[in-house]
Parts: structure tokens; C-alpha cells; sequence
């Protein structure tokens, strides 16, 4: 059975998309069949770390237009005698694509609900084993739409007062409400205990799978390459391999 | 009369019943709107849509009948019994509501009733 990890948070700039890509490597590292859908269709970024030409964009999925498997590009990950592998489903950085989705209807919301359901059962027929929705960060219908058809939430947030402050209504008014599980993912912390507000002060009923530094090297890197895939030592691939490990057992996958 | 038949028959009987409600309920619905201005289940300013942020403004009960729904494309009443472990009334219920509400169609093929989210 395939499962759906949803990364969001309720601000910008937390670090989901860079955690949607070094989590995907985690688990291609551990020999599994990964798809990583950018549902960032107001911000697209996935096309920017990797140097392929996707045949399709997810965009024409939502649509109606072709089917799951047609939008999806297989990374060449170089890694020989290596059984994990990645897909990718790119949204589509036109300017005038994103002008679209930004407009699109009730209705439409609606149609797309369905098709990211029947997406899902598709991904699981063609042996997908773990799907990771890159969401857009807030309420909005892509995310939270994301969000309904995920297994699990992995919510990152900055230990800051303004996320700390707004983690609390995503995750009791969207997450609790469409009944799904949650943990969340501190990022970007600073190296001293001390000098930031962390979450573990707050009584917030949801685990916090992992405390990540904030380092200069990993925004170099993250543009780069993925880091669980070339550096499986530096501590960021540590910090995201104990996420997955974590993950397994919420999702019942040891 | 062996007890396989007298299950069948049993089974029989009970689909029977379980459509004698569903036309009982849609009566019911019938002379309700009809006589009755029950706002609460009129349609709101979002019409007949249900998107993802509609959902969340349903009380628990619907939501989840409607999730199951739309988990299962289109459905009759047993079936999304079934997920959400509910009497199949008491899901048929539910059902009429959000179909009252403009979320969802209903569609009868034979004899059975088969419901389904309106995106249309
Ligand atoms: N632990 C970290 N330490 C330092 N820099 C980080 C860390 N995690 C992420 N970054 C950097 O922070 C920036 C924002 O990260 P990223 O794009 O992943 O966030 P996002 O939540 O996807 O943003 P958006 O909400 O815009 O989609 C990037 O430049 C990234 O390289
Ligand atoms: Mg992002």
C-alpha cells in the first residue's frame, strides 16, 4: 500500500520544499518507489532543482487532460546497483499557467479534490510506495486540498512566535478537522537552546519529530543536490533520515 | 427450506426495506422543503459546490459521510456505511441531507440509489 505525506506550514519559507526533496532521496535511499508532486501550482519551485524538460506538466492532470502517469518524469539519480527510484510531477512555473490556477473556481476546486483522490490510486497501481505533496504554505485551496488527500501532515515551522502563534489553527481548524495525523518538523533552528521560542515550551498535542539547525551550507546545498542522496553524513541528511525513520512507524511501514 | 435460502430470502427482504426507506425518505424531503423553510439546509452563498473548504464548515457528521464519498467517487448508501461504520440509514440520511444541501447528487440505476459529490 502506498502512503501520502503532505508537508505544509502556515507560513512561507519554512524549508517544505526543501524537506519534500531530501525526504524523498531518504526514501529512495532506503529502496523505495518515490513521487514527489509539486502542489505549489501558485509557486511552483520543483522544476528549479532538477535540469529536465518534464513531457507534461501535473497542471494538464488537473485539468482533465492526460492521465497520472504521463506527468511524471523519472530522475536519472546516477546511483547504480541502487533500488530506489523518483518521479517527479512538475507544476507548471509559466507565468500565465499560474495566473490559471490562482483563479480556478469552487467547482473546479472541487473536480480536482476527485482527481488528486483518483491520482493517489493510480500512483499506488503503478507501485508507487510513498507520495510527497511540496504544498503552497497557508490556507489555500492547493494546499489544503493536499492536505485531504494525505495520510499524514509533516508541518514545518520556524521557532518564531508568529509561526509558533498560527501552527496551532492549521493544525486544529484544517488537520484535526479533516481527521489527519500530524507531526511537526522545527526548522532552521539556532544552534543555542537558549535563544529561541522552541515548540516543546508550547502545549501543543502533536509529536515534534525533529529539531533542525540552521546552517548556511544547507541552503547552498539544497539548491545544489539532494543532500540525503550525496551527503548521507552531514546533519541534515541525519536530521531527515530520523524524520523517515519516525514516519515509518506513524505510517506502519517497518 | 434450507438455511442458505432462508438467509438469501432473509436478505432479500432486507433490500427490499432498505428501498421502501429511501423512497420514504425522499417523500419526506419532498413535503419538507416543500412545507418547510428550513434555512439551515438551504444551499449557502457557495451554491452547489463541495470544495475542500466547504467540507470544513460541515458539522462533523457530514464531513465525514462526505469524505467517505468522495473516497469512493460514486456510492450508494451501503457502501459508505461500510467505511464509515454507521448504520446504512442512518448514512442515508446523511446522504439526503448533503443532497438537499446541493453537495451531492443522487442517481438511481435500477434499483439501486447511487450517490455521488457534484462537480458539475
Ligand atoms: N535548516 C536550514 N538551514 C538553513 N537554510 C535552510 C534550512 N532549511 C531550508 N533552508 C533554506 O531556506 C530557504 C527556504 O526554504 P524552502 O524553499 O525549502 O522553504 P518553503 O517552505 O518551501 O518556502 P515557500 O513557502 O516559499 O514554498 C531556502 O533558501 C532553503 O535553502
Ligand atoms: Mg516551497
Amino acid at each position: 500500500m502506498s502512503r501520502t505525506i503532505a508537508i505544509h506550514s502556515s507560513k512561507g519559507g519554512t524549508g517544505k520544499t526543501s524537506l519534500a526533496l531530501n525526504l524523498a532521496g531518504s526514501y529512495v535511499s532506503s529502496g523505495k518507489k518515490v513521487c514527489l508532486m509539486d502542489m505549489d501550482s501558485k509557486g511552483p519551485s520543483l522544476h528549479s532543482f532538477f535540469n529536465v524538460t518534464p513531457n507534461n506538466y501535473f497542471n494538464e492532470y488537473l485539468r482533465g487532460a492526460i492521465s497520472i502517469h504521463e506527468t511524471l518524469t523519472n530522475i536519472d539519480l546516477d546511483r547504480s546497483g541502487q533500488k530506489g527510484e523518483l518521479y517527479v510531477a512538475f507544476s507548471d512555473p509559466e507565468i500565465g499557467a499560474i495566473r490559471e490556477f490562482s483563479t480556478m473556481d469552487r467547482k473546479w476546486q472541487t473536480k480536482i479534490l476527485k482527481r488528486l483522490i483518483n491520482a493517489k490510486k493510480d500512483l499506488e497501481g503503478l507501485g508507487i510506495d510513498i507520495i510527497i505533496l511540496d504544498t503552497s504554505p497557508g490556507v489555500e485551496f492547493g494546499s489544503v486540498n493536499a492536505v485531504a488527500v494525505s495520510d499524514f501532515v509533516l508541518v514545518t515551522v520556524k521557532p518564531n512566535k508568529i509561526c509558533i502563534q498560527s501552527i496551532e489553527q492549521v493544525i486544529n481548524g484544517i488537520y484535526r478537522m479533516l481527521g489527519k495525523e500530524c507531526a511537526i518538523i522545527e526548522n532552521m533552528c539556532p544552534e543555542s537552546k537558549d535563544h529561541y521560542c522552541s515548540l516543546s515550551n508550547t502545549n501543543l498535542e502533536v509529536p515534534i519529530l525533529e529539531s533542525i539547525l540552521c546552517r548556511c551550507d544547507i541552503s547552498t546545498l539544497v539548491c545544489k543536490e539532494i543532500i540525503t542522496l550525496q551527503r548521507p553524513e552531514h546533519p541534515y541528511s541525519k536530521s531527515v533520515f530520523r524524520i523517515r525513520d519516525k514516519l515509518d512507524s506513524h505510517l506502519n511501514l517497518d | 427450506m434450507c438455511d442458505t435460502a432462508k438467509i438469501e430470502l432473509i436478505l432479500k427482504n432486507l433490500d427490499e426495506i432498505n428501498e421502501k426507506l429511501d423512497k420514504i425518505i425522499e417523500n419526506n424531503n419532498h413535503n419538507h422543503n416543500h412545507n418547510n423553510n428550513d434555512i439551515s439546509e438551504k444551499e449557502d452563498d457557495h451554491g452547489h459546490t463541495l470544495d475542500v473548504m466547504t467540507l470544513l464548515t460541515l458539522p462533523e457528521h457530514l464531513r465525514t459521510t462526505a469524505t467517505a464519498l468522495f473516497e469512493l467517487g460514486t456510492a450508494t448508501a451501503d457502501s459508505v456505511a461500510e467505511i464509515t461504520k454507521k448504520e446504512r440509514a442512518v448514512e442515508s440520511n446523511y446522504l439526503n441531507q448533503l443532497v438537499r444541501m446541493g453537495h451531492v447528487k443522487k442517481q438511481r440505476l435500477g434499483r439501486k440509489v447511487y450517490f455521488l459529490v457534484d462537480d458539475k
